[in-house]
Formats: structure tokens, C-alpha cells, sequence
């Protein structure tokens, strides 16, 4: 049963290609219908099935702390499948899109590091769009000691997000977009069972923060809370930690028109570069300075002093 | 403290300083750059970009921007990775707010999606959170994750499904039994560290006091000696004003302390006790001492005792072998029928 998906998936990009050929056009259609394309499914079928897949990947040279981001990451998504570094060129969002019908997956979580300093995270929805291009800051990992919480790998996290997010549109489509994401499938083959962790998304300052913490709650049976738990409830983080600053909205996958584009956004290169010109500024101020100090000096000679030679004599 | 923070938003100073100063190097080039971000500008840069000013204007900005320059170098540096963002909104940027609300559409699950599908909630937040304030806006997050976990789990009790891990349920984790470990050690050594730190602090704090102790005795101790040595010198003064008539019997009056209480004390313990020496420093004691440990073996005689204390065993000998006004008027060690004997003996 799995070798004969398998055998599918491989085709899929060859019969998208050869559309035109006439030799078994019934054959890339139900190819093409077999995709995961969430909302046809939900209208042909009374029951609704989630089966996103979410690929993640990154961009080569990748920073190691920001490739440890993307392995918690994975590590927390049971639905995701995690694949090669891709080289992050002006052609990626073709080779990306391509690799997620490959994966057949649903959606893409692309990790793309420059300059070994700057973190932009793509999110997009595959067959076609919408992809969000995130900036990516305040990055902290699991790895980190001060973290203490620990829960079941694997098991459903509860989603919450701030009021906020039904603010504007642009958030709105973030949020389900976060929603089909980050909340894994009910019934997912890898998932477990019982909720020990939950999800905060929150829009602090423009930016989504996310933030991962453990439910402890102090219980006797799986499906009852002891009497005054809920008030007794605690949450401990787990880690990781990033905020994800919204740059641009795309209405295809890896591409297409641009929907939304942040009006507060500065480029880190271009801080940089603002913060570089400042330094370079001083040197060049200061011997300005002095040759106009020169200048004025030349221009306003001293008075003779008529007492100089006074005592000379 | 670690920065949490990833943005900040009081940097449309530093943007507005670091532009002038950018403008006036090289606006050709940057001309498409500013263009973006002259929002932040104040008003003269605009201008500046469409022709180049005379020489002295130049230095004249160049001047200003040195002056802010101080300041300015150190907020960037301490709050290096931190983004800038723009004071307003660039007005070039798109919102095409149609085709988004059109894509929301196209991706959205149906409406009629049960919750367990989603396991989504929406928190209200009470008020706005300062980004800065990290200790503020971590606990919105926490309050946050609190308020959605209860939603959550009164649903998931009210439809009657098992939510909870069992605690005999073991499974894989997301962080390793070794991490977990790692985790431990750092905590245990954390707090050893507070323990240690507090049992110093304590330390220190018992030495204090006992230093302030001891100086409150030294004090009064020194009060003390003072106050004596005042009176006996108001009994003198007083002796010598009445001229030392009947000077006995007013120093019998006077009843100092240690005139008759403490002298005639001390000597008066001295004389009590029996047997003992003047010079014997133990007392007595050290002889009964002696008593007492030997009576436990064999049992120790009267007489030896006697002797003992009398003629000395253990202390220091020189002085408790000198006659006193009290061993001489003693003749208990001598009768006749000793001299006789000895006498007997001799034969």
C-alpha cells in the first residue's frame, strides 16, 4: 500500500508536466484530486478529515541556532515532514513548490537564513497560496536551560490566540493560516492522545509571539479535572520562543501578487547599513571639523599684540 | 537582563537622526531608499533630496548630527539585534484587503468544522501590553495560555473525553531524559548556590551581632569600673570632709558595695571553707576531685583526705604549704599520744 503512494507521488511532477499529452489524462486528474486540498474534501464529504502535511526546510548555511529553532519545530509538529536544505535563490519558490508536491504536503514551512544573522520564515499553502514572508527575531530553543517544561511528543496542542487577531484582515487569514499550521490533525498517525501542552500566538506590537507551554493540572482520571484544579492549574514553558514580524502577504504559494505588505517594516540590512554610515560619519566629521577650524583661524587672524616686545629690550 | 524582546519602538529617533546624517553623504544613490522611509524624515530632508544644498547648510546638519550622535551610537549598540520600525506607515505599501478576505475564503475550513478539529480559542487581552516590559509581556502570554487551557478543558469535560495523561502513561517526550537531566542539574545547582549565598549572609549577620555584643558588655563593663571607682572616691571626699571623725563608723553607714559587702564577702568565702589553703586557687576542689575519682575504685580514707587537703595533692604546691593566722591556732593535727607514739616509734 505505502510503495504504491509512493509511486504516485513520484509521478505527479512528470504528469503535471506532460498535461498535455493525451495518453491518460484520467490518471494525472485523480492524481491532482488526491491532493490534500482541505476545503474541496470538507464540501464533497459530510465528514470533515484534516490531512495537512506541513513541509519543513530551510535554506543553505543556515545559522546552527536558527537550524535548532527549525528542529524543535519539527519537533513539535507530528504532521510535518522535514526534508533538505534548499539553496535560497531567486528560483526557490519554484524548486519549493515543486519539492512540497513531491512531499505531498499541504502547506511549507521554509526557513530562509542571510547573511548567517537574519531569519525570515515563509509560510505558505501549497497547491496555490497564500504565502506569508516573516522576519523572524527574539529567537529562543528548546535547548535552553531556563525552559523546564517537557511534554508528550506528539500529542495535539491547544491553540490559543489574543483578541487581536480578529482585528484586520491580514491577521485573520494569519490566524487560520496558523490554525491549519501549527494545530495537528485529529487522528494523525503520529500523534497521541490527551492535551499537555498548549500554544500562545499573540500580537504584541505588530509582531505574532509564540510562545509553547506544559499543562500540569492535578488529576486523577484521563477524562476529569479534580475538584478546585483548574484553579490550581499551572503551565510551564517549554521552549521555543520567537516573534514573527509580518513582511509581506503573497496570494500564491512562494509567490504571485502581493496581498499585504507591512508599512512599518525596515529591512535589517538596511538598519545595519544606516548604523554602519553613522560610524563611518564620525571620522570624516571630525577632520572637517578641524579644517574648518583652520580656516576660520586663517580668516580671522590675532591682532598684533602691541605689549610683545616689551620686555625684550 | 537577557533580551527577550525582539522589537522595540521608540527608534524613530535614531532613524530620523541616522537619516539626516545618511541623506547628506550620498543622496543619489539612496535616493530610491529615502524615498521609502521619508515618512520618518522631518520636513528639511525632503527638500534635501530634491537639490543639493549650498556648503555651509551641509555643515550646518552635519554639525546637528554629530551633536545627537553620542547618544545615539550607544542605544544602537545595546540594542543590536532589536528591529527598527518606521514612526508611520509608509504610503506606497499595498492592502488589498479584498483579495486577502478572497483567500481567506479559499483556504478556510468549512464553517461547521467541529472544535476538536481545530482545538483554537480565542483570550481577550485586558489591556494593551508594553513590549518592552518583558516581565509584563510574558505574563500576558501566561495569563493568556491559562485563561484557553480552562476553556479548553471544561470543553473537553463536557463532552466526556479523556484530556489528562495518566501517570502511567509513558511515552516519548519532546525534550530527552538527558536534557531533562541537564535541566535538573542546573536547577539544583541554582538553588545550592541561593542556599550557600544565604547561609554567608547569615554568617555575616551572627558576626555583626556578636560584635555589637560584645562591645555593649565591653561598655558596660567599663561603666561599671567607672561608677566604682567614682564612689570610692565620694566616700574618700566625703572622709576627708568630715575630717575622719568617727570616719569608721560613717563608712559602716555608707554601706558601699564593696566596702563591707564584697570585701567582707570575699574574705568571708575564703574563710569559710575549711581545710582549704589561701593560696590553694582550685579551692579545695581539685583535691576532692581527686577524692571523688578514687573513690569509685578503691574508696579513700578520712585522715587521707584530710591530709591531703592539708598538706596538699595535685595544684600548685609553693604557697598552700605556708602557714596561715589559721593553721597556726589550729592544733588539730597535734595530741599527746602522737608525740608519745612517735617517740615509741623511734625506739
Amino acid at each position: 500500500m505505502g510503495k504504491k503512494r509512493k509511486h504516485s507521488e513520484v509521478e505527479v511532477p512528470a504528469a503535471k508536466k506532460e498535461e498535455t499529452a493525451p495518453e491518460r489524462p484520467k490518471r494525472t486528474l485523480l492524481g491532482w484530486k488526491d491532493k490534500p486540498e482541505n476545503q474541496q474534501d470538507s464540501t464533497t464529504f459530510t465528514g470533515f478529515r484534516n490531512k495537512e502535511k506541513v513541509l519543513v526546510t530551510c535554506s543553505r548555511r543556515i545559522n546552527y541556532r536558527y537550524r535548532h529553532l527549525m528542529l524543535n519545530l519539527v519537533s513539535i509538529l507530528p504532521h510535518c515532514k522535514k526534508d533538505n536544505k534548499v539553496e535560497s535563490k531567486a528560483t526557490k519558490g519554484a524548486t519549493l513548490n515543486e519539492l512540497v508536491e513531491l512531499k505531498s504536503c499541504s502547506s511549507c514551512l521554509f526557513f530562509e537564513c542571510r547573511k548567517h544573522k537574519d531569519l525570515y520564515l515563509w509560510m505558505s499553502k501549497c497547491p496555490n497560496g497564500p504565502s506569508v514572508k516573516f522576519l523572524v527575531n527574539a529567537v529562543h530553543t528548546m535547548e535552553e536551560l531556563k525552559l523546564t517544561g517537557n511534554h508528550l511528543k506528539g500529542s495535539r496542542p491547544l491553540l490559543t490566540f489574543s483578541s487581536n487577531f480578529d482585528k484586520d484582515p491580514h491577521w485573520k487569514l494569519l490566524k487560520e493560516m496558523i490554525i491549519q499550521i501549527f494545530g495537528t490533525p485529529k487522528e494523525h498517525r503520529k500523534s497521541k492522545p490527551y492535551h499537555d501542552h498548549v500554544f500562545v500566538f499573540s500580537i504584541v506590537d505588530d509582531h505574532i509571539w509564540f510562545r509553547n507551554y506544559q499543562i500540569s493540572c492535578p488529576h486523577t482520571g484521563a477524562d476529569k479535572i479534580d475538584r478546585g484544579g483548574l484553579e490550581k492549574m499551572t503551565l510551564i514553558e517549554v521552549g521555543p520562543r520567537f516573534c514573527l514580524n509580518p513582511i509581506k502577504i503573497f496570494g500564491g504559494s512562494f509567490g504571485g501578487p502581493t496581498l499585504y505588505e507591512n508599512p512599518f517594516y525596515v529591512s535589517p540590512n538596511q538598519i545595519r547599513s544606516l548604523e554602519k554610515r553613522q560610524k563611518a560619519g564620525k571620522y570624516a566629521k571630525k577632520v572637517k571639523a578641524k579644517t574648518r577650524r583652520k580656516m576660520h583661524e586663517m580668516s580671522n587672524p590675532l591682532e598684533t599684540d602691541e605689549f610683545a616686545d616689551m620686555w625684550k629690550e | 537582563m537577557d533580551r527577550w524582546c525582539g522589537s522595540s519602538v521608540n527608534h524613530g529617533e535614531v532613524l530620523t537622526c541616522s537619516l539626516t546624517s545618511l541623506g547628506l553623504d550620498s543622496e543619489s544613490i539612496l535616493k530610491k531608499k529615502l524615498l521609502l522611509l521619508t515618512m520618518a524624515i522631518k520636513k528639511r530632508t525632503p527638500k534635501l533630496l530634491e537639490e543639493t544644498l549650498p556648503e555651509d547648510e551641509i555643515e550646518d546638519l552635519d554639525m546637528e548630527a554629530s551633536e545627537s550622535d553620542p547618544e545615539t551610537d550607544s542605544e544602537s549598540e545595546s540594542e543590536g539585534d532589536e528591529d527598527v520600525r518606521l514612526t508611520e506607515p509608509s504610503k506606497t505599501s499595498i492592502y488589498n484587503k479584498d483579495g486577502i478576505l478572497d483567500k481567506l475564503g479559499d483556504i478556510s475550513w468549512p464553517e461547521d468544522v467541529e472544535w476538536i478539529h481545530k482545538l483554537s480559542l480565542d483570550i481577550n487581552q485586558e489591556q494593551e501590553v508594553d513590549v518592552n516590559d518583558d516581565l509584563n509581556r510574558e505574563l500576558a502570554f501566561y495569563t493568556q495560555a491559562l485563561e484557553g487551557t480552562r476553556q479548553a478543558f471544561v470543553k473537553f469535560q463536557t463532552m466526556g473525553l479523556p484530556f489528562l495523561r495518566p501517570s502511567d502513561y509513558y511515552a516519548e517526550m519532546v525534550k530527552t531524559d538527558s536534557h531533562m537531566e541537564k535541566i535538573k542539574g542546573r536547577l539544583l545547582v541554582e538553588k545550592r548556590r541561593i542556599e550557600e549565598a544565604e547561609e554567608r549572609r547569615k554568617a555575616r549577620d551572627n558576626k555583626k551581632k556578636a560584635k555589637e555584643v560584645q562591645a555593649q558588655k565591653q561598655k558596660e563593663r567599663v561603666k561599671q569600673k567607672k561608677d566604682e571607682i567614682e564612689s570610692v572616691k565620694k566616700w574618700r571626699k566625703q572622709r576627708q570632709q568630715s575630717g575622719f571623725a568617727g570616719g569608721e563608723k560613717e563608712g559602716g553607714d555608707m554601706g558601699l558595695p564593696f566596702a563591707d559587702g564584697k570585701e567582707s564577702q570575699r574574705s568571708s568565702t575564703k574563710n569559710k571553707r575549711p581545710g582549704v589553703s589561701p593560696w590553694d586557687r582550685s579551692g579545695g576542689k581539685a583535691k576532692a576531685g581527686a577524692g571523688k575519682d578514687r573513690k569509685g575504685g578503691a574508696g579513700k580514707r578520712k585522715s587521707r583526705e584530710f591530709k591531703d587537703s592539708k598538706y596538699g595533692f595535685g595544684g600548685k604546691k609553693g604557697m598552700k604549704k605556708q602557714n596561715t593566722a589559721e593553721t597556726t591556732n589550729d592544733f588539730k593535727g597535734f595530741n599527746k599520744s602522737d608525740s608519745f607514739q612517735n617517740k615509741k616509734r623511734k625506739k
